[in-house]
């Protein structure tokens, strides 16, 4: 039946279905919900690191101007039951216990003591200053070794040390064989530095409960309502039924707004005291503090390669800078563990991995959140390429996979089904001339200037390939026809700048037979959406595939109902633009807002025949897939101010068939833009005392319009893997191998001063001490 | 607090709103005005999100106070669209996918209707610099760019691939 179907949507730039509100002023974000009654939220929070709480004096506040409640964590304690807050959710951890607000001490700069609530913000705000808290200080645990030094106090008693987590040593293939057969074994210890999401919208948060009805409302900026719904009744007590979480448009996201947090659950249980609607907006000092941070973690890695230039093995230590309270720092090892080896033919490799509590922000997801297995090995790729005097393009070609040649598999397990790494490498080498390059960089390196080419790869399981796997889970959707012929599509999907509204609305249009426009998608209300949320770059395939069978399936219900109503057989009915006729007979045509008032008519049709206008359905997958690809960066390196400029910025991508090219597009910017800014401007920087260095958009940089390169495009849309869905995630993968790309550049265009790069974060200052004009402090 | 009599023009309308001196103009504007499309990024005057015009001139409003702007005309992003016709601007920001989330959007949207005022012809690199006081997160800004140019009658980037 699928191949009747006019693909008339899926695969062209439609614009988008969000467009005529987020363009006019008339999105709707959780700020620009109003109920009436309602009052406003805002945190005290620690200035220290780490520090025993001694007393907290609220009186001053709980008389101020406007103030409707002040709760101490200690007033928390009784209303809230232990549990996991935010992504921690997903990770099944026991331990550490800790509070909502913080009582006995305060782990991180930011930790939240105590909540004001206030009939407005600049009166809870005020109220804030009001409060006294006498904190004794404890040593701060702001480094790797700081965290490792067992005569260091534990953060967190109930683990006994700061080390979180540690694992065993796995071994995959003959490690030993491999490092025996090496000509060489490069070592090195290859670091990420602690950057963040930054969302444009800052976490939000509208709790309104009614005491009567003992219902709670919640609207919530967030990738998905039923986790925030869940942690919400394990926290507060109540039953899944008494809590409804609606999500309005959010801006932005990039894997923070996942669940509720312990500051969402204090606002939810103050409301809860009040019988009144209670608003939370994070600011940007709060969102930049303690939201939530990523990426810091290095590598130890010992690299056995050949004279060729084959990588035969690697032996690698993870350490993990996990942050204060659980996140999702315990489950990464395991990730990048299996990512490793990625499309490379890596016969051997050796992980251990231990996990540190500091006095930091939480490890949340960021966009990737395991890239760093990319980084490290696309570096170390690179260092390999310059030790043997080799192209690194050539290194590359010489160590990815075939398709249909062993290995078909990673030496980690997971299957290499469908991935197209080299091809996009072939691509790369037809749309930028490398050796050209080559010749132009030896002359300009004649004049003093510096110039770098820097390639990197990668692949993401968005959602992976089934084969060999564990199922890759169930996505649902329900559908039905309204009684003006409309589709109406319910998806567990919660974009937030991905345009499912458009995406998901152009398969179900082409595979149902009706208008784009005629199709409205409804998200982010757990009363009326299945279970889902929006991450893993799962949405393509999955929520892809769920339209493309849930309309498959009402379709096929219609086509029933209208065999009856139209006399005909199924298999000569057609439904298109809207219409149900026979096919060659259009004069046969029934629209389909007049089927459905047809249908409801009584004793129209015989009463043996289901004339629900509804489907329910899930979807397994299919045969899944990879994402991946290759990007390329040409830069100019400036030895004398450390800035480093784009010249060309290349990615060959394949996330299989495109449901909309715009889309696409917008997506692979976005996360090289992120890159952009991870490598040369963003830290979330901390001083070795535990103080919070970057606060505010002047100490924590974000790249703008002056920073990001244009960036050229081009899709290899190779290998359908399944027979109906062949899209795939392409959310995160210009954020996973951007970094990679461009530090291979700077070190590509330092490299005739010897230079070796080991490290993420390369802003000017760094890059004049690498290059050796200013002294490293 | 004494509260201060506040008399705006805005999108053309004559409003009124008795406010704290403090109470910055977007919070005016959204909480008194209900006119919640101008969004606050960062309250430091960074990111741009917050920007409308004040007489003319693109303003951060984060940083404004409403009683700073009495008698004041002031437009907003509520303010292009004519009769719910969206703008040659909006229309060619469809027409680019120029923005994904839209939080950062107003703001984008009242700075380059300042920049177009000034320079109807605007070339990249001038695009680029009138928008580099505005933040987003998503597009990695060439969307937006192209929208711009798009919207100012010229000729597209080079590199633009769709």
């Amino acid at each position: 039946m699928s191949t009747e179907v006019a693909q008339r949507y899926v695969g062209a730039s439609v614009a988008r279905s969000e467009d005529p509100r987020i363009l006019t002023g008339g999105g709707k974000y959780v700020d620009d919900v109003k109920l009436p009654g309602m009052l406003h939220a805002a945190f005290l929070r620690s200035p220290f690191p780490h520090a025993k709480i001694v007393s907290i004096d609220a009186s001053a506040a709980r008389e101020a101007e406007g103030v409707v409640l002040v709760y101490t964590g200690e007033d928390l304690e009784a209303m809230i039951r232990p549990g996991p807050y935010g992504i921690s959710l997903m990770m099944n951890q026991d331990k550490p216990a800790f509070s909502c607000l913080a009582t006995d001490k305060v782990r991180l700069v930011g930790d939240p003591v105590a909540l004001v609530v206030a009939e407005s913000r600049y009166l809870a705000e005020d109220a804030i200053e009001l409060i006294d808290v006498d904190y004794e200080d404890l040593a701060p645990i702001a480094t790797y070794e700081q965290a490792l030094d067992p005569t260091n106090p534990p953060i967190f008693e109930d683990l006994g040390s700061n080390v979180l987590a540690e694992s065993d040593l796995h071994t995959h293939g003959d490690v030993e064989g491999a490092f025996a057969r090496a000509d060489h074994v490069l070592s090195v210890r290859i670091n990420q530095h602690r950057h963040q999401n930054v969302p444009m919208e800052t976490r939000g948060f509208l709790a309104s409960y009614d005491r009567e009805a003992d219902h709670l409302l919640v609207w919530s900026a967030n990738q998905g309502v039923h986790l925030a719904l869940h942690i919400l009744a394990g926290r507060l007590g109540l039953s899944p039924e008494k809590i409804r979480v609606r999500t309005a448009d959010v801006g932005g996201s990039f894997g923070l707004k996942i669940g509720a947090t312990r500051e969402e659950v204090a606002v939810a249980a103050a409301s809860m005291a009040l019988g009144r609607p209670v608003k939370y907006i994070e600011d940007r000092y709060e969102n930049l503090m303690a939201s939530g941070q990523a990426r810091e973690e290095y590598l130890d890695v010992e690299a056995a390669y050949s004279d060729d230039g084959d990588i035969l093995g690697m032996k690698v230590h993870m350490v993990v800078d996990a942050g204060a309270y659980p996140g999702m720092a315990a489950a990464l090892p395991t990730m990048v563990e299996g990512m490793l080896p990625s499309a490379y033919r890596i016969g051997a490799l050796e992980f251990r991995s231990t996990v540190l509590v500091t006095n930091k922000a939480t490890y949340v997801a960021y966009r990737g959140p395991w890239a760093v297995e990319t980084f490290v090995r696309e570096r170390v790729v690179d260092l390999v390429a310059r030790e043997l005097g080799m192209e690194p393009f050539e290194i590359r070609m010489r160590n990815v996979v075939t398709r249909g040649e062993e290995p078909t598999s990673m030496i980690t397990g997971r299957s290499l089904d469908g991935v197209t790494v080299r091809e996009s490498l072939e691509r790369m080498a037809e749309t930028v001339d490398i050796p050209a390059f080559r010749r132009r960089q030896e002359a300009a390196r004649a004049e003093g200037r510096y110039l770098g080419l820097g390639i990197a790869s990668y692949i993401e399981a968005a959602p992976g390939p089934r084969a060999g796997q564990s199922p890759l889970g169930l996505e649902q959707m329900r559908m039905e026809l309204d009684g003006d012929g409309k589709l109406l599509v319910y998806t567990g999907q919660m974009p937030h700048g991905q345009s499912h509204e458009t995406t998901l609305a152009q398969i179900a249009a082409d595979e149902f037979g009706v208008r784009f426009e005629d199709v409205r998608v409804v998200v982010g209300d757990s009363d009326l959406v299945p279970p889902g949320f929006t991450g893993g770059s799962r949405s393509a395939t999955m929520a892809g595939g769920a339209a493309l069978t849930t309309a498959r399936a009402l379709r096929a219900k219609v086509l029933e109902l209208g065999a009856h109503l139209l006399e005909a057989n199924v298999s000569d009915l057609r439904i298109e633009d809207g219409a149900i006729s026979v096919a060659g007979v259009p004069s046969s045509a029934m629209g389909l807002a007049e089927l459905v008032a047809a249908v409801q008519e009584p004793g129209r049709l015989p009463e043996e025949v289901d004339t629900e206008l509804k489907v329910a359905n899930s979807y397994d997958g299919g045969a899944g897939g990879w994402s991946g690809g290759t990007h390329c960066a040409i830069v100019e390196v400036d030895v004398e101010t450390g800035l480093v400029t784009f010249e060309r910025y290349v990615v060959t991508e394949d996330c299989g068939k495109l449901i909309n090219p715009a889309v696409v597009d917008g997506q692979v910017r976005g996360g090289v833009a992120q890159g952009v800014g991870a490598v040369l401007l963003e830290r979330a920087a901390y001083d070795e005392r535990g103080n919070f260095l970057a606060a505010t958009f002047m100490d924590y940089l974000m790249p703008t319009t002056m920073d990001v390169p244009n960036i050229e495009i081009s899709h290899l849309e190779t290998i359908p893997l399944d027979p109906d869905v062949n899209f795939r995630g392409i959310g995160e993968g210009g954020m996973i191998v951007a970094p990679a790309t461009i530090v291979n550049a700077i070190e590509d265009a330092l490299a005739p001063l010897g230079v070796r790069i080991h490290e993420q974060h390369l802003p000017p200052a760094r890059i004049l001490e690498l290059a050796g004009v200013v002294e490293p402090e | 607090m004494n509260t201060i009599d506040v008399e705006l023009t805005v999108n053309g309308e004559r409003r009124s709103a008795t406010v704290d001196p403090r109470k910055t103009l977007a919070d005016v504007l959204r909480d008194d005005l209900e006119l919640t499309g101008t969004h606050v990024g960062c309250e430091h005057g960074v990111c741009g999100a917050c920007t409308v015009l004040i007489d003319g001139q693109a303003a951060r409003s984060c940083l404004t106070f409403a009683v700073q702007v009495r008698g004041s005309q002031i437009t907003t992003i509520e303010g292009l669209a004519n009769d719910g016709e969206l703008n040659p601007l909006q229309q060619a920001m469809v027409d680019s996918h120029g923005f994904q989330c839209g939080f950062c959007t107003p703001g984008f949207l009242m700075q380059i209707t300042a920049l177009l005022a000034d320079n109807p012809t605007p070339s990249e690199p001038e695009v680029r610099e009138a928008l580099s006081g505005n933040v987003c997160r998503c597009t990695g800004y060439q969307s937006i760019v192209v929208g711009v140019l798009r919207a100012a009658g010229g000729s597209s980037i080079a590199t633009s691939a769709h």
